[in-house]
């Protein structure tokens, strides 16, 4: 797949320490390319330099602001700005990938200042904002420097599309399918069983929706057990809990990958009731590898990846009532779920790091263009020319 | 006195923004040429495969001869005819792929593979493409950038109609 080994410059805006889905998705494609035989080094903001693996470079302590319905970690300031032109000026970059350059945050200042072949990825999907028209302006002429754009999603283009009036390819996130695909089914978690992963406390993850649901699937399933997995305190969720039920939950805290295979082996059904927010669903993603039979709540992103219903069940989102329909129906119907997780395991191998890597590749391929190189905006600037008002640092 | 720097400040800036918006045309230009000769590589390849393809078993003699007719007028087709000849080269390959899906045999299996990853670059390079062409006309038609000129002598960059419709 490749045909030189190649410079390349990532840039992500939130800081490393956080985990999240955009520092994941950097972390294994630069992984993912460093062991093609390139040359990477990734830029990001982080509190706490000495965990920092080798190729990540760290631009400073990150600020929290609040964004898109959440706290963002992100880095911005002159400060910022001086190492960001450092860190490009001193890399000798074939080609940049900046990570949501639409976002306050050092994309944006890397593709403010660089100049040269520069890919985009854009991971959020948010609803249109009126601000836009006030950042539009300023935002564009920066964006446009970007030689290809990529969204994650169709929700992500579209939330593009909307706001800055360009378009983009649509290459989705990456996942090691094979991690997920050999887990081993455990007695523990199988039986009428209902797994959820992600962090239970934030509303916008949809707990309370299943917890909403399950006095009506327990009358129909009256076995059913649910397990949660994934960071958090879960005090607060289960007093919501109908006393009755509340030796039917059961929170495991984080699960290492290795457990995450099994447990998506093991479990009847996987239900993702998120409510919003949600981009691409990398859990989804995971669990249908895994051969999980996925039931998830209707939301873009989510009717999207799941084939609007090919690969997994939908239901109406934020209805614990069609919630329980759904879940109750496939908890009769063993076959059908045999069906679902069979195609969705094959689906899976869609998001793959080896299919994913290499269509981001091509588009790499496609932003050089001979052997021109990223430099400094200021550089190439005529009058800074003029006066040769290098700042090199 | 005020009123002069008022006026110098005033051109100052005027002389700011028209340098940033030339620099920033110059660069949309250097986009769309960039992205055409991607795209005009990847075409070049896709007609080499395509008369591959011809000559291989894959075709019958009906559609090879199609299929060649196609790939030699993409290949010269000048600038003029260039997006009628790759919209006949679609149409021949697309015929050709409809009913060769269940005759793949081992060897001419790999031309196909090729062809299918090629019209997949095809397709990434055209959306890069369009997208830097539209951009370059947006820019182009605000006011200020047509009152000054500052696109200078550089051609308007079109849409080529196959570019909808290929593949």
């Amino acid at each position: 797949m490749l045909s030189r080994s190649l410079k390349i410059g990532i840039v992500c805006p939130y800081s490393w320490d956080t985990p999240g889905g955009v520092q994941n998705h950097i972390r294994d494609l630069a992984e993912f390319l460093i062991a093609a035989g390139h040359e990477v080094s990734v830029l990001a903001p982080a509190i706490d330099e000495s965990k920092l693996p080798v190729y990540v470079v760290n631009a400073g302590k990150p600020i929290s602001i609040p964004y898109n319905g959440a706290v963002a970690r992100v880095l911005f300031g002159p400060v910022a700005f001086a190492r960001v032109r450092h860190w490009i000026s001193q890399g000798d970059f074939d080609l940049l990938h900046l990570h949501e350059p639409a976002i306050p945050s050092i994309s944006l200042l890397a593709c403010w200042a660089a100049d040269g072949p520069m890919v985009g990825t854009f991971h959020a999907a948010a609803k249109r904002q009126k601000i836009i028209f006030a950042i539009g302006p300023i935002l564009e002429p920066a964006i446009e420097k970007l030689s290809a754009r990529i969204a994650v999603s169709e929700a992500a283009r579209l939330t593009l599309t909307d706001h800055l009036d360009t378009d983009a390819i649509i290459i989705p996130n990456g996942i090691y399918a094979d991690r997920y695909a050999h887990g081993h089914s455990q007695e523990k978690w199988s039986g009428n069983t209902i797994g959820f992963i992600g962090r239970f406390e934030e509303p916008r993850k949809g707990l309370s929706i299943l917890v909403d649901a399950l006095p009506i699937i327990s009358r129909f399933a009256p076995d059913v057990k649910v397990f949660v997995a994934g960071p958090g305190e879960p005090e607060e969720v289960i007093k919501s809990i109908d006393p009755q039920l509340r030796p039917r939950f059961e929170f495991l805290g984080k699960i290492s990958e290795e457990e995450k295979a099994n447990f998506m082996s093991s479990i009847a059904l996987y239900v993702a009731p998120n409510t919003g927010g949600e981009s691409f669903g990398i859990i989804l993603a995971e669990a249908l590898a895994g051969g999980a039979c996925v039931v998830a709540s209707d939301i873009p992103a989510f009717d999207d990846l799941l084939g609007h219903g090919e690969y997994g069940a939908l239901f109406e989102s934020e209805s614990p009532t069609e919630l329980a329909k759904v879940v109750i129906d496939l908890l009769r119907d063993a076959e059908k779920r045999k069906q679902l997780s069979l195609r969705g395991k094959i689906h899976a191998q869609e998001f793959d790091w080896k299919n994913v890597a290499e269509k981001i590749y091509s588009v790499y391929e496609m932003s050089i263009v001979g052997s021109e190189k990223v430099r400094l905006a200021s550089d190439t600037r005529p009058w800074n020319r003029f006066l040769n008002k290098e700042e090199k640092s | 006195m005020t009123r002069w720097l008022v006026a110098i400040v005033l051109v100052l800036i005027v002389g700011w923004y028209l340098s940033f918006t030339a620099t920033r045309l110059d660069r949309l230009h250097h986009r769309v040429e960039t992205s055409w000769a991607n795209l005009d590589v990847l075409l070049q390849k896709r007609a080499a495969v395509a008369l591959e393809i011809a000559h291989s078993d894959i075709a019958d003699p009906a559609s090879s001869v199609l299929l060649t007719a196609a790939a030699y007028q993409a290949r010269d087709a000048d600038i003029q005819n260039r997006s009628q000849a790759e919209s006949g080269l679609s149409g021949a390959l697309g015929l050709l792929l409809e009913d060769s899906e269940h005759l793949e045999t081992a060897a001419d299996s790999a031309l196909l593979t090729e062809l299918s990853g090629l019209t997949d670059k095809v397709r990434v390079a055209i959306a890069i493409h369009t997208d830097a062409v539209a951009r370059t006309q947006m820019v182009r038609r605000k006011f200020i950038v047509r009152l000054f000129r500052l696109a200078g002598t550089a051609p308007l960059p079109i849409t080529y109609e196959f570019e909808a419709d290929v593949l």
